[in-house]
Order: structure tokens, then sequence, then C-alpha cells
């Protein structure tokens, strides 16, 4: 089946790698500059959040990585490596937003384990209660 | 494909999506599998997919983490490693991210469970509570019960003072304060009652009829109160839970211008306090 239609495809693919050369360097030119800025805004506040849901106490790691990620994102922006700034924001975000989820699940057991002691306590005086009938 | 050559020229149009295409099957044709660690990646999200405590409760956690695990299995060629590495952290954190949010709202669905599981409890207690409220009642009333059956036998009368019983002249010879030898029914009975409730006090009054001065007769009811009092003494009964006190002819509580009514005046009265 190949062999009957090789010798159309030649001829196409010989300017498709033109076309994609092309589209090659107009995707090169369009992401030297532009720090990403966006990307960088995105993880501020994403860090900012986990901080205010008291990330520190409850994930502590996730919210230090986050941080070192948006460090290591704005010094590739120094020395204008923005493709590897862009991805180290991206990082950044997405890790601060598992502090923030992290912390919510370290809250919810907390709760759960002070229930399970109130109704533990609340048992051992219903047991004490029946003892005295 | 016979049938694509014929069709060459409509295709002709179609060019640019083809050399999109085949730039993409050329990449394959260089690395075909998927980057090294997307498979972890992967096992990860499907052990959380299957796990039926978690997987229904983060849906769209669940949905985004499945979206960054297949960008992360996409084949990319030897010179995109660090793209690679990239999309696995993200995917990782992605699929972290699910679980922790499903492991949220597990605590928080078991939460209400145990909610639901105190309030039995408190239910329960107060249950117990109420029951033995009642049982107490039924005790009080029970020794309430028993304690007017046994005034009762002391033919004691309700006053705004308290119980009253009211001992004869009988209990007296004429002019005397001493009490009859004979054992009187009547006091052993208040004996008996005051040994049941130890919390009851009990004040004695002496009167009498208007026979004689009222000093005489004030002297001799205070006398034959303090018999009283000394009786009960003698019997155990704390004298502090005692009072005697004699009131002579004032209060009277018939006429003094029949035999009878001087006789029931003659008496000696038991004040059994209210709480």
């Amino acid at each position: 089946m190949h062999k009957s239609s090789e010798p159309g495809l030649i001829g196409r693919r010989s300017m498709s790698a033109g076309l994609a050369v092309i589209l090659a360097i107009l995707v090169g030119c369009a992401s030297t500059p532009e720090p990403p800025t966006g990307s960088l805004t995105s993880a501020r506040e994403a860090i900012a959040s986990a901080e205010q849901s008291d990330a520190r106490q409850h994930a502590g790691a996730e919210l230090d990585e986050a941080k070192q990620k948006l460090m290591q994102a704005e010094k590739a922006v120094e020395s204008e490596d923005m493709l590897d700034a862009e991805r180290l924001a991206q990082q950044a975000r997405v890790v601060a937003e598992l502090a923030i989820a992290r912390t919510a699940t370290a809250k919810a057991s907390q709760v759960n384990r002070q229930l399970h002691q109130d109704a533990d306590a609340l048992n051992e005086e219903l047991q004490r209660m029946g003892g005295q009938q | 494909m016979n049938a694509l050559t014929g069709r060459q020229k409509t295709f002709a149009g179609a060019l640019p999506a083809l050399a999109v295409s085949l730039l993409l099957l050329s990449a394959c044709a260089s690395q075909p599998t998927s980057p090294d660690g997307s498979i972890e990646v992967r096992n990860k999200l499907t052990a959380l997919q299957n796990d039926p405590e978690l997987s229904e409760r983060a849906r769209v956690e669940l949905r985004e983490a499945e979206q960054a695990v297949q960008l992360a299995e996409r084949p990319l060629p030897d010179s995109e490693k660090a793209l690679a590495s990239h999309r696995i952290y993200m995917a990782d954190r992605r699929v972290e991210i699910a679980r922790a949010t499903a492991a949220t709202k597990l605590a928080e669905d078991q939460r209400a469970e145990l909610g639901e599981q105190r309030g039995e409890a408190r239910l329960q207690a107060r249950t117990r509570e109420a029951d033995r409220a009642h049982a107490d009642a039924a005790q009080a009333r029970s020794s309430e019960a028993d304690m007017q059956r046994r005034l009762a036998e002391l033919e004691a009368k309700e006053t705004e003072r308290g119980m009253v019983v009211t001992l004869g002249d009988v209990l007296f010879d004429t002019g005397s304060a001493q009490l009859r030898d004979s054992t009187n029914s009547n006091l052993d009975k208040l004996v008996s009652f005051l040994d049941q409730y130890p919390d009851q006090r009990a004040l004695i009054e002496g009167h009498t009829d208007n026979v004689g001065s009222a000093d005489y007769n004030q002297r001799l009811s205070l006398q034959r109160a303090e018999s009283v009092k000394q009786y009960l003494t003698q019997r155990g009964i704390t004298a502090n839970r005692l009072s005697a006190s004699g009131f002579g002819l004032q209060r009277g509580i018939a006429s003094n211008d029949t035999a009878a009514g001087r006789q029931q005046n003659r008496r000696v009265e038991i004040v059994i306090e209210k709480d």
C-alpha cells in the first residue's frame, strides 16, 4: 500500500519540512524576550494563600519548595531564560496549591481526632453513669 | 491509499495540516515511548482512581490530574528532557492535590458520621438521665407516701405550721407533770417516726384548761411538755431536734365551760415542722 503512494508523499514531505522550519523560527522568535509575568503572579498568589491557610504549620515542606521554585523562576528571568522561568513558575504554583490541599487535609483530620476524643470521653462518662445505676 | 492518490487535488488545500501531522509522526519515529517517570505517575493516578474511598471525592481534581498525566505521557525527543521532567513534575503534583482533596472530603464525611454517633451517645445519656430522674421522683413519692401513712397513724393533723400530733391528758395524772407509767402507743409511734426521719424537728407544746391560776397552768403546761421531751430523748431522739414550751390556758381549742371541753384543752401537741 505504501509503495503505490510514495512518490506523492515525498513531494509533500519536502514542502512540509520547509513549513516546519518556518514555524519553528516563528515560535522561537515569539518566546525569547518576554518574562512569564502571568505565571509568576499566579505562583506568588498561590504561595500567599498557602501561607494564609497555615501551610507553614501543616505543609511546611511543600511551602518551602514552592518558594524555592519561585526564587529559581525569578533567577531564570534575570538570566533571560524565559522558558525555564515559565516552567518553574508553574511548578511553584502547583506545589503551593498542593501545600494548600495538604493543609486542609491536616486540619480536617485534626478536627476529627478532637471529635473522636470528645466522643470517647462522652462514652466513658456514659459508662461511668451506667455503673452508678 | 489508492483512493487517496485519486483525490490528490482535494488534498492540496489540507497540506499545512498534513505537514504538522507528519512532523508529529517523525517525532514519534525517533522517540516512540513515553518519557521516563510518566509510568510512575500513571500508576499513582490509577491507584487513586481505584481507591473506593477517595475516587469519588475529588472528581474535578482527578480530571485535572488525568489531563496532566496524559500530557506527561506524550512522547518527546531526547532534546526535550527538561520539558518531559517538567510535565512529570506537574502531573505528580496534580495527582497529589487530588489525593489530598479527596482525603479532606473523606475526613469531612466521616466527621458528619461521627457527629451523628455523638448525637446518638448524647441521646442515650439524656435518656438515662431522664430515667434516673424518673426513678428518683418515684422513690421520693414513695417515701413521702410512707411519711403520710405514718403521720396518719399518729392521727396528725395538717396545719400551717406542719403536722400536729395531739397527745391527750390521759398521759398525765391530774395536776401532775409525770407521764403515766403505762406505755403510750402514740408516743412510741412518734419515737419511731422521728427515728425514721432524722432530719425532722419537733416542737413540743403544753396546753391546759382554765382551772387554777394562769401562772400555775403556764408552769404545768411547760413541765408536761418537758416530760414528753424527756421521754423522747430517753428513747434516743437527740435533744437538739426537740423543743419544749408551755402555753398554759392561752390556746384553748374548746370551751372551758364543759368537762368535755376542758379535757380537750388539757393536751400536749407535737408539731412536726415542715421542711
